[in-house]
Parts: C-alpha cells; sequence; structure tokens
C-alpha cells in the first residue's frame, strides 16, 4: 500500500517552497492541492504537457467530416428537390457542417479533459478537505517509512502546519 | 468504373437538382426543367369576370374546409384559389380588376427549401407537392411564398351536416397544425396518368386532365396543360404576347402564367 | 483588479456561498411556489388547451402565421446570448471582473435556451411530431430538409445548448468539490456526483484550465453564429423588411444587448436577494454599464441602417413595409423601441447613473421591453405588408398567447431559482483568485542550479 505524506500550509509560496525542497530530496511523485490554481507550479514540478488541444483538433475534425456527410448523404438516401437547387447544396450544408464541427469539438474536450485529469474518480484519492477551503496541501508519495519521516522533515522545516500520512492511492 | 470515377459522376448528378432514375449516373444535365411533366396553367384575365367559380370548384374538390364566420372574421379563410379584386382609379373613373391567385407552383419555390421536414418538395410531375402526413406544421412556408396561396389549419375542419356527405373521396380531409395549399387536383393527373399507363401511352394526351377550377370556368379563361408539349393548348397560349407572371423579378419561376388584360380605354 | 474588499478572506468566500445555497428563508419557498405556480397556470395549461383545440387559439392569421411565440422564441434565445458569450469572452481576454458573476450569467444562458425551445413546440401547428425535424435513422428513411435555414436552427440550438451546458458544469467542478465537503445528506450525495472526485491538484487545475479555454475558444464563434441562423430565418425569406443582408449581425448586436440587459437584471436581484453584496459591486455594474451604452449605439446605428436601406430601395413593396413599420398601427411600438432601447440607453454616458443600482435595474427592464418588442415588429409589421395588397392583414395576438409569455417569464425564474440552490451561484474558486493570496512573509522559492 502506498503512504503519502501530506503537509498543509498556509499560503501558497510557502507550500511551492517545500515542493521544491522535496523535489530536490529526491522525491518523484508529488503534487499540489489547492483550493485556487497557482502560479509558478510548472517552474517547480516541470512544465506539463495536456493531450486535451489533441481530442480537441480531431473531435473537432471529425465533427466537421461528419456534418458535411451527414447533411449531403441523407440528401442523396432519399431525394426530394426543394426550391431547384441541387441534390447536394453546398452553402447550407457548410452550416451543417460548421455546427457539427463545433459540438464535436465541445464533446471531445469534454472527453480529453476527463481522460487526461482522470475523471470521474472511481476510488478514494489521497485528498485534504481544508484544501478546498484556504489550506495548500503538498502531498509526496513514500516508498517506506524512512523516507516517510524524511519528508516529514522537510515538509515541517519548510512550515507546515500539520503533516498527514494518507494511504489512499493516486496523488 | 474506378472508385473515384464513380464518386465523381455521382456527384456531378448530385449537383444538379431533379431526380436521377435508376442507374442513370451519366452525369447529363438534368436540371429542375427536366421532371417528367411541366404542369402549368394561363389565366386570360380579359376573359375573368370574377364570377369565383373556380374558388367554388376547388372547395368541392378538394375538401376544403369551410371555417365560419367567426374563423373568417380573423381572417382564416381557405381558398386554394382566390379571386383578388384591384381598383383603379377615383369613382367616376374606377376601373376593377381580377387576378385569381393560387399556388404557382414555382419551379424555384422559396417555401420548399424552408421547410425542416421536406414536408413540401418539387414532385417528379414538377408540381410543388405538399405531403400533410408530414407537415409538422412551422408555417414557415406560408411566410416564404410571396403569393400568400398556403393555408393554415388552424382547428380541425367540421362540415356541418349534409356537407360532410359530399366530400371527395379521393381527396385527404387534413386535420389541424396542417399546410394545404393548390395541388392542380394531383388526384386527377394521378387518375389521368395511370389511364394512360393503362393505355400503353407514355404520356398523358393534352386535354385529358383538367383541375376542377379550369373545368368549371365558365368564361374558359384558365387553360391547363404540359408545357413541355409545344402543340398543347397551354404552350400556344403562353406564347401570346400578353403573358406574364406575377412578382416575376422574385426569379421564382412561377408555372401559372397571367395574359394581360387589354384595356381599350387606355392611353 | 484587486478585491472589492481586502477584508474578505478564502473561508469567508466559502461560508458565504454555501449558505447560500443551504440556508433557504420562506421568501424563496413563497416566491419560488408562486413562480411555479404561475409557469403551470400561464404556461402549461394554456399551452394543453391550445393543443387540444389547434392554433386557431393564438391570434396567428393568414398573411400573418408567424406571431408572439416566435417574437419570444427570438426573444429567449437573445438574452441567451450574453451569459456564456460574454463569460467566454472576458475568459479569454482575461478579464477578473467576469469572476463574480458569470455563472449566474451562464445559467441565464441555459435557461432561457430551455425556454426558447419549449416556446418553437408551442409555435409548432403539429408539436408532436417535432422529432422529426431530427436527423435519426428511421423506418421511413425520411430524413430532415438540411437545406431549411430552420433545421440550420435545430443544429446551433442543439449544440448551443449542449456546448453551454457542458461549459458552465466544468467551471463548476471544483466548486462543487468545495460545497461537497461542506454540506451533509442528500446534498452531499448530489455534490460528491457531480464533483466527479475533484480534489484540486495541479494537475486537475492545469488540465481543467485548457479544457475551459477550449470551450470558450469554440463556444464564441457559435455563440455568435447562433443567432446569425436565427436570423436567417427571416433574412433567406422573400418578405420584405425581413429579406435583408444586415439580419445576421443585427441579430446577433440585439441579442448582446438584450442577454447584457438581463445579465443586470438579474445582478441586481442575487445582490438584492442573496446578499452578494461583497462580490457583485458597483464595478460590475459600471463595466456593464459600457458594454450596455456601446452595444446601443451599434444597435441605433443599425436601426437607421434599415431605414435607409428600405427608403433607398425604391421598391414599392420595401417602401411600404418601411411606412407601415414607422407610421402604421404598430407605430406606437416602433416609437415605444426606439425610446426604451436607442434614447433611453443614452443616460449610462453618465457614471454616476451606471453606479447607481436601482436606475440600472429600471433601464435594463426597459431594454429588454423594447427588444421584446423589435422581436414582435420584425415579425408583426413585415408580415402584415407582403407583396399582394390582397393579403395584406393585421395581427393582434390573442389572450392565450399573452398568458403563455407570462407563463414562459415565471418558467425562467422558476428554473434559475432551482439553480441558485443547486449550482453555486458565484464561482468560488475565481473569487478567491481576485484575493489577495495568503502569505507567510516567506520569500519566493528559487530553483537551486
Amino acid at each position: 500500500m502506498a503512504t503519502n505524506a501530506v503537509g498543509l500550509f498556509h499560503a501558497p509560496a510557502t507550500a511551492l517552497a517545500a515542493a521544491g525542497e522535496l523535489k530536490g530530496a529526491g522525491f518523484a511523485s508529488l503534487s499540489l492541492i489547492s483550493p485556487v490554481p497557482i502560479k509558478g507550479v510548472e517552474a517547480v514540478l516541470g512544465k506539463k504537457k495536456s493531450v486535451i488541444k489533441r481530442f480537441t483538433f480531431v473531435g473537432a475534425i471529425s465533427g466537421g467530416l461528419f456534418g458535411f456527410a451527414l447533411a449531403a448523404g441523407t440528401a442523396v438516401l432519399y431525394l426530394h428537390p426543394t426550391g431547384g437547387r441541387p441534390i447536394i447544396t453546398i452553402p447550407p450544408f457548410l452550416i451543417i457542417t460548421y455546427e457539427m464541427t463545433i459540438l464535436f469539438g465541445i464533446l471531445a474536450t469534454v472527453l480529453g479533459f476527463f481522460i487526461s485529469a482522470r475523471f470521474p474518480a472511481m476510488r478514494e484519492r489521497v485528498y485534504v478537505p481544508e484544501a478546498a477551503v484556504d489550506k495548500f496541501a503538498v502531498t509526496v508519495l513514500c516508498e517506506d517509512d524512512a523516507r516517510f519521516r524524511r519528508a516529514e522533515t522537510i515538509l515541517r522545516d519548510a512550515g507546515a502546519e500539520e503533516v498527514r500520512k494518507l494511504t489512499q492511492e493516486g496523488s | 468504373m474506378s472508385l473515384v470515377g464513380d464518386f465523381l459522376t455521382r456527384w456531378r448528378a448530385y449537383r444538379k437538382p431533379g431526380y436521377i432514375y435508376g442507374d442513370e449516373f451519366d452525369g447529363a444535365r438534368r436540371d429542375y426543367d427536366e421532371f417528367d411533366y411541366a404542369w402549368t396553367m394561363t389565366i386570360d384575365l380579359d376573359r375573368c369576370t370574377g364570377c369565383e367559380a373556380c374558388v367554388t370548384a376547388c372547395q368541392a374538390e378538394n375538401n376544403i374546409p369551410i371555417v365560419g364566420a367567426t374563423a373568417f372574421a380573423k381572417g382564416r379563410q381557405m381558398q386554394w384559389i382566390r379571386i383578388e379584386r384591384y381598383w383603379e382609379g377615383e369613382y367616376p373613373n374606377a376601373k376593377l380588376g381580377f387576378i385569381p391567385m393560387l399556388c404557382q407552383h414555382c419551379d424555384a419555390a422559396p417555401c420548399e427549401t424552408v421547410c425542416p421536414v421536406s414536408a413540401t418538395y418539387h414532385n417528379q410531375d414538377g408540381l410543388n407537392a405538399q405531403v400533410y402526413n408530414r407537415c409538422i406544421g412551422t408555417r414557415s412556408c406560408a411566410v416564404y411564398c410571396p403569393y400568400e396561396v398556403r393555408y393554415f389549419n388552424y382547428n380541425n375542419p367540421v362540415w356541418d351536416a349534409p356537407l360532410a356527405e359530399q366530400l371527395n373521396p379521393d381527396v385527404t380531409v387534413r386535420e389541424k397544425g396542417v399546410m394545404e395549399k393548390c395541388t392542380f387536383c394531383i388526384q386527377r393527373i394521378r387518375q389521368a396518368k395511370d389511364h394512360a399507363k393503362d393505355d400503353g401511352r407514355r404520356r398523358v394526351r393534352d386535354g385529358e386532365v383538367q383541375p376542377a377550377c379550369v373545368q368549371t370556368c365558365p368564361a374558359e379563361a384558365l387553360i391547363f396543360g404540359d408545357r413541355k408539349d409545344p402543340e398543347s393548348r397551354v404552350s400556344i397560349s403562353m406564347n401570346d404576347p400578353r403573358a406574364y407572371r406575377v412578382l416575376e423579378e422574385l426569379n421564382t419561376d412561377p408555372s401559372v402564367i397571367y395574359l394581360k388584360k387589354v384595356d381599350d380605354n387606355a392611353g | 483588479m484587486q478585491a472589492e474588499d481586502p477584508n474578505i478572506s478564502y473561508a469567508d468566500v466559502n461560508r458565504d456561498i454555501v449558505r447560500s445555497l443551504v440556508e433557504t428563508g420562506p421568501k424563496y419557498y413563497v416566491t419560488l411556489a408562486i413562480a411555479f405556480g404561475l409557469t403551470l397556470a400561464c404556461f402549461f395549461f394554456p399551452w394543453f388547451y391550445q393543443l387540444n383545440y389547434g392554433l386557431g387559439a393564438a391570434g396567428v392569421n393568414h398573411p400573418s402565421v408567424w406571431g408572439t411565440y416566435l417574437a419570444s422564441f427570438i426573444f429567449w434565445i437573445g438574452l441567451s446570448h450574453s451569459g456564456t458569450l460574454l463569460s467566454c469572452v472576458l475568459h479569454i481576454t482575461n478579464s477578473p471582473w467576469r469572476k463574480a458573476m458569470y455563472r449566474s450569467a451562464e445559467a441565464m444562458t441555459l435557461f432561457s435556451l430551455m425556454v426558447a425551445a419549449t416556446m418553437v413546440m408551442v409555435h409548432l401547428g403539429r408539436p408532436w411530431f417535432i422529432h422529426w425535424a431530427v436527423p435519426y435513422p428511421n423506418q421511413m428513411e425520411l430524413w430532415p430538409n438540411f437545406r431549411s435555414p430552420l433545421l440550420f436552427d435545430v443544429m446551433a440550438i442543439t449544440t448551443y445548448l449542449t456546448g453551454s451546458s457542458i461549459f458552465i458544469y466544468m467551471g463548476t467542478i471544483p466548486d462543487f468539490a468545495a460545497v461537497r465537503d461542506r454540506t451533509t445528506g442528500w446534498r452531499r450525495h448530489m455534490y460528491v456526483l457531480l464533483s466527479l472526485g475533484w480534489r484540486g491538484t495541479d494537475t486537475e487545475w492545469h488540465r481543467l484550465g485548457w479544457a475551459y479555454t477550449f470551450l470558450a475558444v469554440l463556444i464564441i464563434p457559435l455563440a455568435v453564429s447562433v443567432h446569425s441562423i436565427v436570423s436567417w430565418d427571416f433574412a433567406l425569406s422573400l418578405v420584405p423588411a425581413m429579406h435583408q443582408t444586415i439580419f445576421a449581425p443585427y441579430f446577433v448586436v440585439g441579442a448582446i444587448y438584450s442577454g447584457t440587459a438581463g445579465i443586470v437584471t438579474v445582478m441586481f436581484m442575487l445582490r438584492k436577494y442573496m446578499n452578494f453584496g461583497k462580490y457583485i459591486t458597483k464595478l460590475h455594474f459600471d463595466n456593464l454599464g459600457k458594454l450596455l451604452l456601446v452595444l446601443s449605439l451599434i444597435w441605433t446605428y443599425i436601426n437607421i441602417l434599415e431605414l435607409f436601406t428600405g427608403w433607398y430601395s425604391g421598391t414599392s413593396t420595401e417602401y411600404e413595409a418601411l411606412t407601415y413599420k414607422l407610421f402604421g398601427y404598430y407605430a406606437p411600438l416602433y416609437w415605444e423601441m426606439i425610446l426604451f432601447c436607442a434614447v433611453a440607453p443614452l443616460l449610462l454616458i453618465s457614471t454616476r447613473f451606471r453606479t447607481s443600482f436601482v436606475p440600472m435595474l429600471i433601464l435594463s427592464i426597459a431594454i429588454n421591453i423594447g427588444m421584446y418588442t423589435e422581436r414582435f415588429l420584425i415579425i408583426g409589421t413585415s408580415l402584415s405588408r407582403q407583396y399582394l395588397p390582397d393579403a395584406w392583414g393585421l395581427y393582434v395576438p390573442s389572450l392565450v398567447e399573452i398568458t403563455i409569455l407570462v407563463g414562459s417569464l415565471a418558467m425562467f425564474v422558476t428554473l434559475f431559482m432551482v439553480f441558485i440552490k443547486i449550482f453555486p451561484s458565484v464561482s468560488i474558486y475565481e473569487v478567491k483568485e481576485t484575493l489577495p493570496e495568503p502569505e507567510d512573509g516567506v520569500a519566493e522559492w528559487q530553483p537551486t542550479q
């Protein structure tokens, strides 16, 4: 079972500094839990890349193709000449294409967000309820008790108000 | 044929309006003038006396509901063909003119494109058809029609006791919430086509089919026929120099052609 | 912008907003009961009567086949146009004053869209077949007509409804999590499900930030397209005074205009009755007021342009439609619209006016009355004066139509009142972002080389 050391801080700057110390001490699996997005996390924990933009792109492109195929395909399946217009009428079908591009783009973005941020959570994960109000928490995965004690020392030295031992999965 | 070539042929075919039958993907131009027929009506305004016999005949033939006084006062009367009356000039020299106004069966009909459920479309005869069962009652076709010849069923139609006995069995009775309009008596056209087929003919002969209004007109102001047949009465009459079409500037390409009234006293 | 009141702490924000969800006074229940009762009595009851009796219950007649139902549809779609659109634009441009008000503005979008969708059903002659306008494989092998501007509407509004509900939900996930920890009982179960297990880790914030921005970028062109498409329902017809190229921008501007006025009204109500005075301040009213002023000027410009093209066209039909609009049967309504939407908003030029709450409320309501009139006139006057003088007519709404209009307003209020008890109506985490960060006096951490 994984052991996590969780340090609670009053200020985001202190929490970030503690995270930096832990990283320097060789702890790899680190994360911050905060009530607001903290500026400057990437400078400490490394640059983050998200795959969401790929989802959005692929979703939007396939939505556009689907939209045109839907409009043109159904027009061909059952012929209804209207108003002296061709069966496959480009300008109106482009509007359908446009709307479907956006619809699929939106749905794919949501899917990308769920996958990349691992939602919805099916199991309990490391969590500090105070961090939804005004505390900033640093959680760090520790392989054994010795590492846990080391992490605890670093956290306390950095100014943690409290250090907790949590055993849930994930960080 | 290769897959790409096949696709291109089909694409070119579908970039034209009209129907494509069977495997006729020859890419030939088949535009909306090339439906099976081009049913046309000419209305000679010189002959029209405004007697409204056509209105009555249409009412009887097509089971058009009689809306009653209250609805009439609200402006909900139904007349697939109506006689528009226009006065010209002031009292002592006032002149009265009539224009029978009915669905123009436009080849580029604005009402067709707007229907979200394809309840109105161009059928194989080149007629502007209305599918009552499919109509969901958005009434947008009536807004888009510049001739104001589409009528909406605001309530379920009611026929007083003896009138219900004279309903035409060949024509559907429409329920509330459905749009309706002149069909050029499509039931008669269908019948004529069936007869032609029984006789082994491919096409209907000129004069074989007449809508109720044309049949009734005592002054013979209305002529109906296929303008694809250059010999037909309607083709001849539409080449009259008096011929014009109402609101032609809107490019709706109507199939009803009016022959202007010649005014002896003018100028 | 820094905090409105530097004395608010992070914990205060949580407490205030959670309180708005769980503490409910008798006033709320009374208002909700009245709104719901009105919805039933004024919306559903007349509608059932109309379904039974036929559209004859409305005042529509032969040339004027469209009436207030469609005017209400455009009105509600228009009202929906500020919430999400404004929120997205302000998110992308990084304007911090958005943060206290965007949640309720987005809710306005969502609910006015829902009301608009029901108005379509009321408008139809046979609404029980409305599913035929939706593309789905069926045994008739018959599909909707994608060439129809009405079908563009179906697609655009579906997309817009999906997009804006996802947008508001995504933005609320962290707040659901915050509320989850503070509530008990059935509320807790609901928020546990809604928050999806949000914890607020750096990765989660990062992903949310990206997804949210992408959604905002996608929704801006969508919102603009939605009202352009609604305008094409009219502009693609041949009806004089409707068949105009200016219609798409005209409708979009009108929509944002009435929507912004709607936000002012909603902000006032939230401030007054939900005790959000700390978060919704004069600054918001000032900024919204400036926006309203600009929009009213653009709107006036387009109106002048419409008059000019009508006059300059030289065709008798356009000219007749124009004269009828200005001096005909509906002329008092036209001048009322000009007064409410073009003249009165000029008051916004004064800062004192923009920062006084009650005058802003009165003006915002006046603007929306004027904008409703505008939609009514587009349909009413244009359809009564078309090409053939024999088919000229007059349209006067019936009692059923007026009742349903009132009912639709009550339905909107009902939905909104349910919303403020389920969704935190002021964003918890984004308000916190505008507050000063808690500090320990520790120097900023520098990475060791």
